[in-house]
């Protein structure tokens, strides 16, 4: 690759802030959303409602919310209606209502006073902004377990009960509670969690193949083309999906293995630039695991990581490791063990974090093992077994 | 009250030239950045308010004050202010 190239197209398509325009695999859950809130658009004021959206970690909350916010503020200024999209994490503001009530005001009234009154006195201020500019607000609390943890029911309770104080007035202020688990609602008492539970949005993990689709989408807008090859995604979609299908995650790893390809001046990603950039993020390699190991499974892993560093692909077959093994044991004057227990040697390699391992489903012929090294840099593995047999060799 | 009483005050017009640059304060805020205290700010405000220069809103406790787009001398007074400050900035 010449210099200055990079394999980037634009890569702010992967900033954890970039909202993509679509959302593979949340479109129901997008739909379910317009749902719930579509009457802001239709009869503003007429109605308020809370939406809680759930789901672990890198499933898609926020993004959801952020293009659902986007969505109907662009739709809302199309059709002349004065409502607004605000998004707060409460974590930000260490959960304290008043923080992140002085924030939503502060989207109307920049230079709000910062002290001098209270959460009721800010809730009522927000109220009469609404009032006197005609405006309802759709407001977002991201981590809202920060906020029950630090104010508990009675912030919450404020929030959601804020009509009943404003008889026969329009109903400005709907909440969209972002949180991972529903058990945080159960803290709540029961009136706070009676009007908070009716309507959920469960996000389910992603499979792994849906963070392929989400990778490639993303690959396609922040790449060049062909720059990041199928095993590439197929590689960093394993990685998140064993991350608990962690889709930020793997967009993160796909950034960073992209910055990797850059430094080493490679027209693609390879996968190689993928366990560089795991081995950032995870802790480094155990040296300690390594040195337990046997000399026969030593010899393995040493001929699995020959393979992953002499080519790119982003898994090999067992028997292709077995092959490697019978030369790389030739090399170092020893007489190769059986397929049984290199089988078992691999299950403990996964069972130490090392490789991955899957077992192909049965068929006419018999079962097959892929293993791909998804975390560890290959070349820093050959390098690690390679001093164990250098240093074996000077004390004989 | 006439032009000259209106623009004879140091002050007024500091207040004048901080509202034009930050859109809208508290009183509170206007008489710290003045270095003078609340009552003598609310003195002047009110003077600037009752010309139509300024407007107030009341948020519980909280008053803001903001200059009046609406009003033709607030946009007299705009270009005054920018002409002369640009001037001195050559």
């Amino acid at each position: 690759m010449s210099q200055g190239r990079s394999v980037f197209r634009d890569e702010t398509k992967l900033d954890i802030n970039y909202v993509p325009r679509r959302l593979p695999h949340r479109e129901h859950e997008l739909g379910l959303l317009r749902g719930f809130l579509g009457f802001a658009l239709k009869s503003p004021g007429r109605m308020a409602q809370r939406v809680i959206i759930t789901g672990d970690v890198g499933t898609g909350k926020t993004a959801l919310s952020h293009r659902f916010g986007a969505d109907i503020g662009h739709e809302a200024s199309t059709r002349g209606i004065n409502l607004r999209y605000v998004h707060v994490n409460c974590r930000e503001y260490g959960g304290s209502l008043f923080l992140i009530l002085q924030h939503v005001v502060s989207v109307f009234h920049p230079n709000f006073p910062k002290r001098g009154y209270s959460a009721e006195e800010l809730l009522r201020t927000l109220m009469q902004i609404l009032d006197e500019e005609n405006a309802c607000i759709i407001l977002s609390l991201d981590e809202f377990e920060s906020l029950v943890k630090r104010e508990g029911s009675e912030a919450v309770y404020k929030l959601t009960r804020l009509q009943e104080t404003r008889q026969n007035k329009p109903q400005r202020l709907s909440l969209v509670c972002i949180l991972r688990n529903l058990d945080t609602v159960k803290q709540l008492d029961a009136s706070t969690r009676s009007t908070l539970q009716s309507n959920i949005i469960s996000l389910d993990r992603y499979a792994k193949q849906q963070l392929v689709d989400i990778l490639n989408d993303r690959v396609s807008l922040a790449f060049e083309p062909l720059a990041v090859p199928e095993g590439t995604v197929t590689l960093i979609a394993e990685l998140a999906f064993s991350e608990s299908g962690n889709a930020r995650f793997g967009i993160e790893l796909l950034w960073r293995a992209g910055k990797y390809a850059d430094a080493e001046g490679f027209d693609t990603v390879t996968p190689e630039c993928v366990r560089e950039a795991v081995s950032s993020i995870f802790p480094a390699m155990r040296r300690g695991d390594l040195a337990t190991l046997g000399l026969h499974e030593k010899l393995f892993l040493l001929a699995i990581a020959r393979i992953f560093k002499e080519n790119q692909k982003a898994s090999i077959s067992l028997s292709e490791a077995e092959q490697t093994y019978t030369v790389v044991c030739e090399e170092f004057d020893a007489s190769p063990i059986s397929h049984t227990q290199l089988w078992k040697y691999l299950k403990d390699f996964s069972n130490l974090g090392i490789v991955e391992t899957q077992v192909s489903g049965t068929g006419s012929r018999g079962r097959s093992t892929t293993i791909s090294l998804p975390r560890i840099p290959a070349h820093e593995l050959e390098k690690e077994l390679r001093s164990f047999f250098e240093k074996r060799l000077e004390k004989s | 009250m006439n032009v000259e009483d209106v623009f004879s005050s140091r002050l007024r017009m500091k207040i004048l030239k901080i509202l034009f640059n930050v859109g809208e304060l508290n009183v509170s805020e206007i008489a710290r950045r003045l270095r003078i205290n609340y009552i003598s700010a609310t003195k002047h405000l009110k003077i600037l308010e009752d010309e139509g220069i300024l407007q107030r809103k009341m948020f519980g406790r909280i008053r803001l004050y903001r200059v009046n787009e609406q009003s033709p001398k607030t946009k007299a007074l705009q270009n005054l202010i920018d002409a002369w400050e640009h001037q001195n900035e050559k």
